[in-house]
């Protein structure tokens, strides 16, 4: 069994019709102006739940999302033939996190940004629990898309979390496990990345199979 | 404290790669000549623009089916094993662009057919049932660090005891909608790229790239040794000027290479800065080992030139000479870059770089006794 314990966790549910201008006014107190004005819904958001939390050169980061920054994209694509640098560099992948971080001036070493959809949280959790980082950072998050949703291209709500991963289980608010037996046969379906988001924000146990073994979420 | 460096060995059974050239084998070759696989084509395909140095396999406009399929349906042939994307045969697939540029294509036709492969997940599920992959693909997508970052996930999956061998996958075919934001950012202009060559102004190429390697725990003749990575998160598209965040991956990755006789295989786009900074801090923390870029023939091909080009390093040592910088030029940013192809006799080793948007490096020791 690999295991880490969870020390912070923070989820940002916003208001279903909530956009980035609105999540500039209500979080404007978390960020410098300057990162402010460029910052995406996601970028926001995934900052947001960060908020407070210290994130050193030791720390690794896992970032998860299936869609990333869907509204930087959709205007890209409306700005050729003269296409907008702004928004290329902002439509990459995993630019939610550098957001936040270039915002803080903050290195660290190791960052695994992952996308994919259907096992994307159980890759997410191997790789924060394989990771030899004395605190490893589990962010993820959409934001809601436009015309690409129209088309299911894109996510149907915005969300974000983020939670602290130690190897210690003292003063541990929940723990994340994975006890591998290689039984490829028995995989279940894995829970998405919101209906992970929302079991976190409830608290809420979660078991499944994949991977070769068996993954679960715990409250203390 | 986490360990600066990965020193996670792993065997490397299978690895090749397709360019325009062809494989591994032909593509080392025409980089041994000295041929330049990039041409000056318009930056936006069919919709014409700017020329531009691209080298891509056929036409860059898109398609349905995704024009760039049949090519990597050619490389997964050549995959050895099968049950990929099993437990203990995990899959990673790699890239920074996935099939996005048909998201563009969409936008100008409104066919939704290229709606099909356009987003990351959607392409890899699109992969997944067109190569009868399991369900057990890491996605891994960090801009031109991607598929370096692969090959450090295949090593700690490995060295977790979670896999048995592990594949891992990239691949990036450049678009009008990937060709037309380098041109935006005004780094893909009208120069072929000139890795670490002194000059007023720099540019890079865009090319068509794929790649796999099959890893193992087994010891091999060829192996990676470790793995360095470091985040800057300094600009989205810029490096410290003081070269921290270049010498803090050097520095490590040179630390595990102690007592062997390398060369380098550095990132090197063509950009002035970053190829400087690179250059400067590899002189410093190996000097003697002899550095070379290939994107001044094949270009920059993108999330997966960390996979690419290992399997051309692998292929020169096959042929027993390693190419030289192809495009470089005199005066070069420091006398450690070799311009010229050299024999890799008296080299047991190599390290192998990549770097990305966000300050984000990585870096490799392949070890080749």
């Amino acid at each position: 069994m690999i295991e880490r314990h969870i020390h912070f966790l923070r989820v940002e549910h916003p208001a279903a019709a909530e956009t980035a201008d609105g999540a500039r006014d209500r979080l404007a107190a978390k960020f410098s102006r300057g990162a402010l004005r460029r910052m995406t819904h996601l970028g926001l958001l995934v900052g947001s739940t960060v908020d407070g939390l210290a994130i050193g050169l030791d720390d690794t980061v896992v970032y998860a999302t299936t869609y990333a920054e869907t509204r930087a994209l959709e205007d890209y694509l409306t700005s050729f033939p003269e296409a907008s640098p702004l928004l290329f560099q902002t439509s990459i992948h995993p630019s939610a996190v550098q957001q936040v971080l270039i915002g803080r001036q903050q290195p660290v070493r190791r960052f695994f940004p992952l996308t994919g959809r259907r096992r994307l949280v159980e890759q997410a959790l191997l790789t924060a629990l394989i990771d030899p980082a004395p605190q490893v950072v589990l962010l993820g998050g959409e934001e809601r898309g436009t015309w690409m949703l129209d088309h299911g291209m894109a996510s149907d709500r915005a969300f974000a979390f983020a939670l602290s991963l130690r190897a210690e289980p003292a003063g541990a608010i929940g723990r994340v496990a994975f006890a591998p037996d290689g039984a490829d046969q028995e995989t279940g379906p894995c829970p998405t990345l919101p209906d992970f988001a929302e079991a976190l924000a409830g608290r809420r146990e979660m078991h499944w199979r994949g991977a070769g073994g068996g993954f679960t979420l715990q409250w203390s | 404290m986490s360990p600066t460096v990965d020193s996670l060995p792993t065997g490397i059974e299978a690895c090749d790669c397709l360019t325009p050239f062809g494989d591994a084998t032909a593509t080392t070759g025409a980089l041994l000549a000295g041929r330049r696989a990039l041409q000056m084509q318009p930056v936006l395909g069919a919709a014409g623009g700017d020329l531009v140095p691209l080298a891509l396999c056929g036409s860059m406009d898109e398609t349905v089916p995704p024009r760039w399929l049949p090519d990597l349906r050619r490389l997964v042939e050549r995959i050895p094993g099968d049950r990929w994307g099993t437990a203990r045969r995990p899959l990673i697939v790699t890239s920074s662009n996935f099939g996005v540029g048909s998201l563009y294509a969409f936008t100008r036709d409104r066919d939704p057919r290229h709606l099909r492969h356009g987003p990351p997940f959607a392409c890899v599920e699109m992969l997944q049932r067109e190569f009868g992959w399991g369900e057990q693909v890491h996605v891994i997508s960090h801009a031109c660090v991607s598929a370096h970052l692969g090959l450090v996930q295949a090593a700690r999956l490995l060295h977790a005891g979670l896999a048995d061998r592990v594949l891992v996958v990239t691949f990036d075919f450049v678009s009008p909608f990937v060709a037309g934001g380098f041109h935006s950012l005004k780094i893909l202009n009208a120069s072929l790229p000139a890795p670490y060559a002194v000059r007023a102004t720099g540019s890079i190429g865009l090319g068509d790239g794929a790649a796999f390697a099959v890893l193992t725990r087994a010891t091999t003749p060829l192996r990676l040794e470790a793995h360095a990575l470091h985040n800057e998160m300094h600009h989205f598209t810029g490096n410290r000027p003081d070269g921290a965040g270049f010498d803090a991956c050097a520095a490590a990755i040179a630390g595990t290479a102690r007592g062997r006789r390398v060369w380098v295989k550095g990132h090197g786009t063509g950009t002035l800065e970053a190829g400087r900074l690179e250059a400067e801090a590899y002189a410093r923390h190996l000097p003697g080992a002899p550095l070379v870029s290939w994107k001044g023939s094949l270009g920059h091909t993108l999330g997966s030139c960390g996979l690419v080009e290992l399997a051309l390093a692998l292929a020169g040592l096959r042929a027993g000479r390693l190419p030289g910088t192809v495009g470089g030029a005199v005066p070069c940013c420091t006398g450690s870059v070799a311009l010229e192809a050299f024999a890799r006799d008296g080299y047991d080793g190599a390290i192998l770089t990549s770097n990305a948007f966000g300050g984000a490096h990585a870096a490799m020791l392949l070890a080749h006794d």
